[in-house]
């Protein structure tokens, strides 16, 4: 499975609840689209430990980092290198 | 008390005409320029008809359309009704229709929109604001036509009668009986001053404000520094706590204030240490008891920082008691005392006064004590009695008079910012077929104070799946109210006289 799967898969799973794809763009802002809070983005982070053993960084807890599946899967692909 | 805040925020543009009143995205606005679009709004609802009294919905995320459509409606005789962005169309329509709303301002890419537009628009004028989303705006005024025509200056002196309501603020969605704290102007404004008065501020005070201002936390940050000339740094939300305090090393904020998982993030996911806060004077903390622990480590990462340990409810207008910085150390984990304008008793089943050490139910009396809920004599009847405001928190005093809070006494959830009836959740998850009794809790959680825990009594065993509930609660409710842990069982545990033991409930084990 890739790194866009299983990202994919974790948010519909635990935020959407749902395993329609349609439901979740791979573009859509989590923030802006009231997919995820504040609580919420911690537990991507501790997913992202997880499953990907990615360290996030305090100051690596940005929108640009974390606010799609996109930029999700960038970083960590980005974090894994 | 003849002042109303909108006197106090015309008092702000007249002093401080040229100065920044709010910052949003890259929306620079000084007082004047607020003040312009207060009075258009003011302008525009006496033109459609607004009799005094009247409410009008705002569904519009914190930003200067919000605060000059709040101080719009307010400025000519009208009542706010703020509310939640996050919630349902089922919540909104039910809430717009419970107060009688005739006018409603909303954020023209509301998601939920198009769905109260179709069941309330024949008798609610609808203000769209922002850019056009899908919907059939044609059926809308415009914000940005309303801001373009000439206003007129509202007459002040209409809005005097201190007593007659000023704002709505939904706390509840329950179908049957939502609950609408009714503030008078008379509230608002003996509840800002107070706050102004013990926090110190002044025009030369700012804040970045994460908190939405349909809460009564968040409104009151609001008027508070309108009426006084400060400047309010608008930050939608709290998601990346780094991003908020490099808005407020930035603007140089000079004050700060959170909830207790605010708190818990700052000291959680960021290096506090390494922030220049030499311009920030205070950081307040309310909503939820902040555990002491924490309150020492973010007195030992930020010792410059005045912390002010806040207590209140919706009911109270927001404030009720602060202890002051100079006493956090001796009184950790105290509430402090009564506000300016409010007297504070504890008081036991029997309605006797408790003594130092003992605890019983905190009484509020004052000019924050809202009118009532809207529409509900009995709901507010149960809750204001003989003038005193019965807040549901218990609570004891120690022999110098500081309040200690020890529990409350009432089914409501806190998590995060939220407040939440059980009973709401309740409602939509009995809806599933599968279901045949459910019962909902908050458990006790580190970062937010409490999480949501359902227990469902399914129809038949197996017949329902966690994630098929946390889906169904998804497409009701708004997100912070989707249970994070859902359990099933065969019975509810109950007294002998068939009520849920809520308490047996609470064990997240």
């Amino acid at each position: 499975m890739s790194v866009e799967e299983k990202v994919r898969g974790y948010i519909l799973d635990n935020f959407l609840f749902t395993d329609d794809q349609s439901e979740l763009s791979s573009e859509d802002s989590f923030m802006e689209k009231g997919i995820i809070d504040s609580s919420g983005i911690l537990e991507v982070i501790f997913f992202l430990g997880e499953e990907f053993k990615v360290q996030v960084e305090d100051d690596e807890m940005v929108p640009e980092n974390l606010d799609s599946v996109n930029n999700l899967v960038a970083f960590v692909e980005k974090k894994t290198k | 008390m003849s002042e109303t805040v909108v006197h106090f925020l015309k008092n702000s543009v007249s002093r401080y005409p040229c100065s920044e009143a709010v910052i949003y995205n890259d929306q620079r606005v000084s007082y004047l320029q607020l003040w312009n679009m207060i009075c258009s709004v003011a302008d525009y609802l006496h033109t459609k008809g607004l009799e005094r009294g009247d409410r009008v919905g705002l569904l519009v995320e914190n930003s200067p359309e919000y605060i000059a459509a709040y101080y719009g409606v307010l400025a000519a005789g009208g009542v706010a009704v703020g509310l939640n962005t996050s919630a349902k169309a089922a919540d909104l329509t039910n809430w717009l229709r419970h107060c009688g709303a005739r006018y409603l301002f909303s954020s023209l890419k509301h998601p939920e929109l198009d769905d109260i537009a179709k069941t309330c628009s024949d008798d609610m004028s609808i203000v769209g604001i922002g850019e056009p989303g899908k919907q059939a705006v044609s059926a809308f005024d415009l914000w940005h036509e309303i801001l373009n025509n000439k206003a007129t200056e509202p007459r002040l002196a209409e809005i005097t009668d201190v007593v007659m309501p000023a704002a709505i603020i939904y706390t509840s969605g329950t179908t049957g009986s939502p609950k609408g704290v009714t503030l008078s102007h008379s509230n608002l404004a003996s509840n800002t001053q107070s706050i102004i008065e013990y926090l110190g501020l002044t025009h030369k005070d700012s804040i970045v404000s994460v908190l939405p201002f349909y809460y009564s936390f968040g409104n009151s940050i609001m008027h508070t520094h309108l009426a006084v000339g400060g400047k309010l740094v608008l930050e939608s939300n709290f998601m990346y706590p780094h991003k908020t305090l490099e808005k407020m090393v930035d603007e140089k904020v000079t004050g700060f204030s959170g909830v207790p998982s605010t708190y818990a993030l700052l000291l959680g996911r960021t290096k506090l240490k390494e922030y220049d806060f030499s311009k920030l004077r205070y950081m307040a903390q309310a909503g939820g008891a902040m555990p002491p622990a924490s309150i020492k480590r973010f007195l030992e990462e930020v010792p410059e920082v005045d912390f002010y340990v806040m207590y209140g409810q919706t009911e109270g207008t927001a404030r009720l008691s602060y202890l002051p910085p100079e006493k956090l150390i001796n009184k950790i984990g105290s509430i402090g005392k009564a506000i300016p304008g409010v007297t504070l008793e504890i008081r036991d089943e029997n309605d006797k006064l408790c003594r130092p050490g003992v605890t019983g139910e905190i009484c509020a009396k004052g000019d924050s004590v809202m009118i009532g809920y809207w529409n509900a004599p009995d709901a507010t009847g149960k809750v204001i009695k003989d003038g005193w405001l019965r807040t549901g928190d218990l609570a004891h005093y120690d022999e110098d008079g500081y309040l200690y809070i020890d529990g409350r006494d009432s089914d409501m959830i806190k998590t995060g910012a939220h407040r939440i009836s059980p009973k709401e959740i309740e409602e939509v998850i009995a809806r599933l077929v599968e279901v045949e009794e459910v019962a909902v809790v908050g458990v006790p959680d580190e970062l937010l104070g409490q999480v949501i825990k359902a227990t469902i009594v399914p129809t038949i065993e197996g017949a329902l799946e966690k994630k098929s509930v946390q889906a169904h609660c998804r497409k009701n409710l708004a997100i912070y109210k989707v249970p994070k842990i859902i359990e099933f069982t065969n019975d509810l545990p109950r007294t002998a006289s068939g009520k849920v033991k809520r308490f047996l409930l609470q064990d997240n084990n």
